[in-house]
């Protein structure tokens, strides 16, 4: 149905262009107008690989609809190639010419002899947002780049989880989930961030298996590696925050990599006696704030709502409100993220809602009894509401105004202390 | 002087559009009316009969070599009878948005001020069905304010003419579009004439003319000419004649009401048309 957009969580699949970015060394060509091109280059923090703002593009017009735009495609690959030093090409098409039915495919296919490799995704905005965006890349990659390898290597791993970018703590939240990896005793791969890139992409399909950790975004990814590569895939729907969440999710992933049981309780108790070291030194600053994050709610995506409700509850034994899934969940996921919200701890069960409208979520907000002052984490929309209701706000997701970061985490045990110095910083400065 | 009379004309692929446009434009010249056609068709064979043969480069062609900075006396040639030739012209087969093609080239008409106002004709002969947004432009904006569709008695004409009718019906509703009739291009089909009466009826129009069947058609378009120019005595000639002045005298515009696929066929059963199986010999 068509609305009123109000407080708009994510951007068109074009906005894909921010996941090539992540890869060390790639450049987005864009295959679209000069104003989605425009709009999508004020990402916060994605510098990419040659310029935030300078990346080829056809940027096409009328004359371009009328007779087509692969002519044009064509020569900015060609000149991109000729121009800018990167290790991978990714042309990335917007609404118009997959409107128009270019077959950029076709041209993209053209240089599948050039030194370096030119990869094609579909990406217009209205195939979804940014989210699918991503989906697409990657499928990009594992169709148009990568065969199916018999050399496996033991203990590789590839790490999957939400979108680059829009994740404001990607690059943190992978570094930390290869940490835990390589505790285990297994080899973790990643295609983002520093160093990563081109190599570690070739190394797809000689891994073990695809970890993926995520709610839904990314699983079409990996059932296609299971086809194509025959690599199987463990699908971990909840992002690991604090001791409770990461201490099953190691069991978990130790128990389908066949680490021994010893050596991955060892890892934990490790990790959770520190943890809970740090917990009880600051156990009187939890009691004294109490009355204040009662119950909490959580508006953002699939990937933070679900792993946030269940470090609050489980970890600090907050009370969830309503809360809010505003990434435009397919349906077909839902259901499986619902029962997610349901796996608390002391029998608690979360509501939870998928909706993206900001002023309909708001509402909610407003109407809820939150047994004091409301904790809300969320985009930067949510600030004012939670601010007349006189409650404590933390900007964990897009959009993003309140918080630079740069490689910082929530993601971990070490991700969950993050967690809670964030949420406690904003509470104390009440009394300040 | 009156204002310009606007007329679209619609139909299903192959059924004579181009042909009945150009020989009833040469009826409305004997008449001494000042026409201008607008080819609306990528294959560019619009004005072949008015200008004796494709000569003209289309609209579409001139912006992609010259680009858009160009006189209208590039685009625009002057054929039988002072009439003024326009083609639309659209991108090679395969490739780009013939619709939004024919967009662009009528905006660049009006730009360079094709419209001139000696003109009592426009007629805009446009290309098969209304396949997207774009072939509807003609009827879109107020440009073509009056339609008619060229049918014959064949089910696949009477079929493409009731889905035209919908576009028209859309189009009616917030703009001043109306269906001025059929006008039935004969192919010797059984009954033709009833058939025909009676869909244009139940569409709320009427059979504007009855336009028979004959070879000197062909023999015309082989030589590049309209059956007015080629054998002005011919019969032929005069029911080209005798059409014009039913456009001229033509008041009743319409808006359509497109039946559905059942009632149709109902219609074609009633004339027959669904037996014709049986009674076929080779």
């Amino acid at each position: 149905m068509a609305k009123l957009l109000d407080k708009q969580r994510y951007k068109c699949a074009l906005g894909a262009m921010q996941t090539v970015q992540a890869i060390d060394r790639a450049l987005p060509i864009l295959h679209s107008g000069p104003g989605c091109a425009q709009k999508l280059s004020e990402s916060i923090g994605s510098s990419g690989y040659f310029s935030p703002n300078i990346f080829p593009c056809t940027s096409i017009n009328e004359k371009d609809v009328v007779f087509g735009g692969v002519k044009k495609l064509n020569s900015t690959i060609e000149n991109a190639l000729k121009v800018v030093d990167a290790d991978l090409y990714v042309v990335l098409t917007g609404c118009i010419p997959e409107i128009v039915g270019d077959d950029s495919g076709e041209v993209v296919s053209r240089f599948e002899d050039a030194q370096k490799p030119v990869l094609y995704a579909p990406t217009a905005g209205f195939k979804g947002n940014n989210y699918k965006g991503h989906e697409q890349v990657i499928d990009a990659i594992i169709d148009q780049y990568l065969e199916k390898s018999d050399k496996k290597q033991k203990g590789l791993v590839n790490i999957w989880a939400d979108v680059p970018y829009q994740d404001l703590f990607w690059l943190g939240n992978l570094r930390e989930l290869e940490n835990l990896i390589r505790e285990l005793g297994l080899i973790p791969n990643t295609i983002f961030g520093f160093k990563r890139g081109i190599e570690n992409i070739k190394k797809i399909p000689e891994a073990e298996f695809n970890l993926l950790v995520s709610p839904w975004v990314g699983l079409s990814n990996v059932k296609k590696m299971e086809r194509k590569f025959n690599t199987p895939y463990l699908h971990y729907p909840t992002l690991p925050i604090g001791a409770t969440e990461t201490s099953e999710f190691l069991r978990e992933v130790g128990e389908f990599a066949g680490v021994p049981k010893d050596k991955v309780e060892s890892v934990i108790k490790e990790h959770e006696d520190y943890y809970y070291y740090l917990i009880e030194r600051y156990a009187d600053l939890f009691l004294e704030n109490r009355v204040i994050n009662k119950q909490f709610t959580v508006v953002s995506d699939a990937q933070y709502a679900l792993g946030i409700t269940k470090f609050l509850v489980n970890d600090l034994g907050l009370v969830p409100a309503k809360q809010f899934v505003v990434d435009d969940t397919p349906k077909k996921h839902r259901q499986q993220i619902e029962e997610e919200f349901k796996k608390l701890n002391f029998g608690i069960e979360a509501e939870v809602l998928f909706e993206t409208d900001g002023y309909k979520i708001h509402e909610e907000i407003k109407q809820h009894d939150y047994h004091g002052y409301p904790l809300v984490l969320g985009g930067y929309y949510e600030k004012e509401v939670t601010e007349k209701l006189d409650g404590n706000f933390l900007n964990i997701s897009y959009s993003v105004q309140d918080k630079v970061v740069f490689d910082d985490f929530y993601v971990g045990y070490t991700g969950g202390i993050r967690l809670i110095e964030d949420i406690y910083t904003v509470a104390v400065q009440r009394f300040n | 002087m009156g204002e310009i009379r606007q007329i679209a004309i619609y139909g299903k692929g192959g059924i004579g559009k181009s042909t009945t446009t150009q020989n009833l434009t040469a009826g409305l010249v004997e008449h001494g009316k000042k026409v201008m056609v607008v080819g609306c068709d990528p294959k560019a064979d619009s004005t072949r009969l008015l200008l004796g043969g494709l000569a003209q480069k289309t609209v579409l062609d001139t912006i992609r070599e010259e680009g858009e900075d160009i006189e209208l006396d590039r685009i625009m040639k002057e054929g039988y009878g002072g009439t003024k030739c326009v083609e639309s012209g659209g991108p090679e087969p395969g490739v780009g948005c013939a619709g939004r093609g024919i967009i662009t080239s009528i905006n660049m008409l009006e730009n360079l001020g094709a419209y001139t106002d000696d003109l009592d004709y426009v007629f805009y002969d446009v290309l098969g069905d209304v396949v997207c947004g774009g072939f509807a432009m003609p009827i879109r904006e107020g440009k073509a304010k009056e339609i008619y569709i060229v049918a014959s008695g064949e089910m696949m004409a009477l079929y493409a003419a009731n889905n035209i009718s919908k576009g028209i019906q859309r189009y009616a509703r917030t703009g001043g579009v109306r269906l001025g009739g059929i006008i039935c291009n004969s192919r010797n089909v059984d009954r033709e004439l009833d058939l025909l009466r009676a869909f244009a009826k139940e569409l709320g129009t009427k059979l504007l003319y009855f336009v028979p069947r004959d070879n000197i058609v062909q023999h015309a378009e082989i030589n590049k000419k309209t059956v007015i120019e080629y054998r002005p005595d011919s019969n032929q000639a005069q029911e080209y004649r005798n059409l014009a002045q039913a456009v001229i005298e033509n008041t009743d515009f319409v808006v359509p009401t497109p039946m559905t696929q059942e009632r149709l066929e109902e219609i074609l059963m009633e004339y027959g048309m669904m037996e014709l199986a049986d009674d076929y010999k080779i």
